[in-house]
């Protein structure tokens, strides 16, 4: 390094204090300190979900005004709120409906459906409890024309795969799922939901190893938001049931998904027994390859009760 | 201008269309959408003596004879969607400027057709699927038409996308229209290109020439109570005769008709410049009139015959499954049939591929079948499970069945009518095979018959069907991740084939034990079902948690 590269680089270092001096990277700094990793509100769906979201900062600190926004509920199987295999519709109405306030352009809830299409819409109550945001916002795109080949840089077992569009376009990725079980990835939560966000899902079970597979979808689906619905928590049986349901009451909401996750599955009975997040395999993956942090016993958590 | 006639041609046809279309579209059916098909005296006729039956449903065909008997062959000219589309295909593949020759004898064929279908159906057999004019004209909009009219519909759709992103109809972006898609379309497709093609020699070439039908029609046709009626008026110009689209007349003297080959549609009447004919009740004396052209009594038995002895070689075919089953019996390997079908040799001989099923099946895994169940069971509708299930909550096949060879069942009884059973293939199985964590067919499956259990020596769990809860409906088939064929299969075994009775009571009787999740119901399992089996699907055990 000679005397020119050694001034410059001074040079830099001291922009960047005046710039944080300035207060231009100042408020992020004191936002870290005060907003906890983890929200976790006992209430009823909507009042819990909406407190949740406020405890992390409120809605404005996820979505922008003019920001598209995609939310990913569970909505895949034509059962009603109570069987606990599709998000609670009050959760997707509230998170909907604070996209909106804090001023997003368009606001849309997505799901690519395992059941009859029209039949999950309509029974798990998602489209009619978004109805009176707008009626042109739950959709189930299942046509390949509505999906784009996607590269996945950092896969380990699945390196591209075909994503909806309009998550693609989007400024802003919220994961809404449901609290559940699933016999093949042991519990179906914020990073097992992205699986309804592409076109071909069965290739993950057969060809490449579901839980790495995971990890590497959530690689380009890092969801900004995570809100799990914990409200029914579908203890056994999932992801379809019916299964032994325990009605927890609970939003968990965090910006990190893979800590999210991992909160659930250590807050909640799963067949009967207390598990370890690491004994989820893809939420241990995760955690490992740097994609969020399944420590929760290291994270600020704030817990209230409506 | 367009003629009454014309008026009545298409209003038929667009009511033929739609209540196929609503076969198609709903999923619920109070009106009796297989309408036309009950219109066809020959579908029917041949029908109820090929099955040995009779039914209140084939009243209406019963009708268009007995109107036939009076009104001669209006069915034909009026009515037919086959007709109608013919005509339609006329306007565009007739000869330009060439008159098309009288074709004369060769309309003698459609009482030969008829004779032959007529001999087979005396032995139980039915062949009435190759040339009953409603059999075909379905399968034409509804296996053809249909998947076409859809495929590009979807494809507009696709085009117009980014136009309705741009002005924001999210609605129309996201709509999409699923194509369905249909086996033997080939014949189909030869069969009407052959149909239109032929339009070249004369109109109305199947109408005249082969249908057998209009040849039943015709049968009853010869002296009708309105008939054509031509006056002394006529200079025999020879004009009526030319434009005839049934040949009914004789060219040498226009005085003359063939009252069974006529179709009344009038086109005499209106182009005759002495307005000489009418078409009046017999009252009127008529000194002009001439047999038509019949069959000799050789010819007739020797097409009846001919009927009876291919359908011999049907009934001694290897495939065919005539009397009881048993050993040596080789039934069609892997063929299932749609829930509440008949058994075999009822179905077949009851079933008059008219597509109407397969047209109207929401999940498109009814499909018709070449040579699968040998040449008596052409275009019979089977159950394509790797294509899609078959919905335990659905009887549309049953609804619309104009013959009822596949039953039209309650909903309880449709969910206890077991089309077969699945069977895993475990050297393709994923879990089972490569130890991949997979449980789709346990996820997709409505009777909750697949069972995952911890195997010694296998890291993860791996599915087992049981038998008795197992329907047959091939959503596990369907879904199964496995590439090409499903590692798991619904075979015919189990199947339950009964001309009468309950399912439900036969099922119990088996020791079956089916029930569907509900599809929006609370159910919850009972408490402890899903218990002390020692583990936790999908989870690992804790010394492998990494904390």
């Amino acid at each position: 390094m000679n005397r020119r590269e050694f001034l410059k680089c001074q040079a830099t270092g001291l922009l960047w204090m005046l710039a944080g001096g300035s207060g231009i990277l100042l408020p992020k700094r004191i936002m870290a300190g005060t907003v906890p990793d983890l929200a976790v509100v006992k209430g009823n769906p909507a009042a819990a979900t909406r407190a949740a979201v406020e405890l992390l900062g409120g809605m404005k600190q996820f979505v922008k005004p003019g920001n598209r926004v995609v939310i990913k509920p569970n909505m895949s199987f034509p059962s009603p709120p109570e069987r606990a295999s599709n998000t609670h519709p009050e959760v997707v109405r509230v998170i909907a409906a604070m996209c909106k306030e804090a001023g997003a352009d368009r606001i849309l809830v997505l799901d690519h459906t395992l059941a009859p299409e029209e039949l999950c819409m309509e029974n798990s109550g998602i489209r009619e409890a978004c109805k009176p945001i707008s009626d042109k916002m739950v959709f189930t795109p299942s046509d390949e024309s509505l999906y784009k080949a996607t590269n996945i840089p950092n896969g380990m077992s699945m390196t591209r795969t075909d994503i909806m569009n309009e998550v693609l376009k989007s400024d802003v990725l919220i994961a809404a799922p449901v609290a559940k079980s699933h016999s093949s990835a042991g519990v179906s939560l914020s990073m097992k939901g992205m699986m309804g966000l592409i076109y071909n899902r069965r290739v993950m079970h057969w060809r490449f190893d579901l839980h790495t597979s995971i990890v590497d979808l959530c690689t380009v689906l890092k969801a900004d938001l995570t809100v799990i619905d914990g409200t029914r928590v579908l203890s056994t049986n999932g992801p379809r049931g019916p299964g032994k349901v325990l009605n927890k009451n609970t939003i968990i909401a965090s910006k990190d998904m893979v800590a999210a996750d991992a909160y659930a599955v250590s807050a909640f009975e799963w067949y009967g027994k207390r598990f370890k997040p690491g004994q989820v395999r893809h939420i241990r993956e995760a955690h490992d390859r740097g994609l969020g942090r399944m420590d929760v016993e290291n994270l600020k958590i704030k817990a209230i009760n409506l | 201008m367009i003629t009454f006639r014309r008026a009545v041609q298409i209003f038929s046809l667009i009511l033929f269309l739609l209540l196929l279309t609503l076969a198609v579209l709903s999923t619920d059916t109070p009106t009796p959408l297989d309408l036309f098909l009950l219109l066809d005296p020959v579908l029917i006729a041949l029908t109820a003596i090929s099955a040995r039956i009779l039914a209140v449903a084939f009243i209406p065909a019963f009708l268009v004879l007995l109107v036939t008997l009076f009104f001669g062959r209006i069915f034909c000219g009026y009515m037919c969607p086959m007709g109608t589309t013919l005509d339609g295909g006329d306007k565009l593949f007739r000869p330009q400027g060439k008159k098309r020759p009288q074709t004369g004898k060769l309309s003698l064929l459609k009482y030969i057709v008829l004779f032959f279908l007529l001999g087979a159906s005396i032995l139980g057999v039915s062949f009435v699927f190759v040339a009953a004019p409603l059999s075909l004209i379905t399968r034409f909009y509804g296996l053809l038409v249909h998947p076409v009219l859809a495929f590009f519909s979807n494809e507009t759709l696709v085009l117009i996308q980014p136009l309705a992103e741009w002005f924001g109809m999210d609605t129309l972006m996201f709509m999409r229209i699923t194509t369905p898609r249909f086996a033997t379309q080939l014949f189909v497709l030869a069969f009407f290109i052959a149909l239109f093609v032929l339009a070249r020699v004369s109109p109305r070439f199947w109408c005249r020439n082969l249908c057998p039908s209009g040849a039943l029609m015709a049968l009853v046709s010869r002296k009708p109570l309105i008939r054509r009626f031509v006056s002394d008026d006529c200079t025999e110009c020879g004009k009526c005769a030319h434009s005839c689209p049934m040949a009914a007349i004789i060219t040498d003297d226009p005085h003359i008709t063939l009252h069974e080959e006529c179709i009344v549609c009038r086109t005499c009447q209106n182009i005759c410049p002495e307005n000489a004919i009418s078409f009046n009740g017999v009252k009127v004396e008529n000194t002009y009139e001439k047999k038509g052209l019949s069959l000799t009594r050789r010819q007739f038995i020797y097409s009846g015959l001919a009927g009876a002895a291919t359908a011999t070689v049907g009934l001694t075919g290897l495939n065919s499954v005539y009397g009881k089953p048993g050993p040596g019996q080789v039934a069609p390997y892997g063929l299932i049939r749609p829930p509440g079908a008949l058994p075999e040799m009822d179905f077949l001989a009851q079933c008059v591929r008219c597509g109407e099923c397969m047209a109207a099946c929401p999940t498109n895994t009814l499909q018709p079948i070449w040579l699968d169940a040998g040449f008596m069971g052409l275009f019979s509708p089977a159950l394509n499970l790797r294509r899609s299930y078959c919905s335990p909550e659905c009887n549309m096949c049953g609804e619309v069945c104009p013959t009822d060879a596949t039953r039209r069942l309650s909903l309880n009884e449709r969910m206890w009518a077991k089309t077969g059973t699945a069977v895993i293939f475990r050297r393709k199985c994923l879990a089972w095979e490569q130890q991949k964590s997979c449980m789709v067919c346990d996820e997709v499956c409505p009777y909750k018959a697949v069972e995952f259990i911890k195997e010694p020596g296998n890291r993860v769990p791996v599915p087992q069907v049981h038998e008795e809860k197992c329907a047959g409906c091939g959503d596990c088939e369907h879904c199964c991740p496995v590439q090409n064929q499903s590692a798991i299969v619904v075979t015919p075994m189990g199947g339950i084939r009964m001309s009468e009775g309950s399912y439900v009571e036969e099922g119990k009787n088996q020791g079956l034990n089916l029930s569907i999740r509900p599809k929006s119901a609370y159910d919850p399992r009972p408490e402890g079902e899903d218990w002390g089996k020692g583990f936790a699907p999908g989870f690992e055990d804790d010394n492998s948690g990494g904390d």
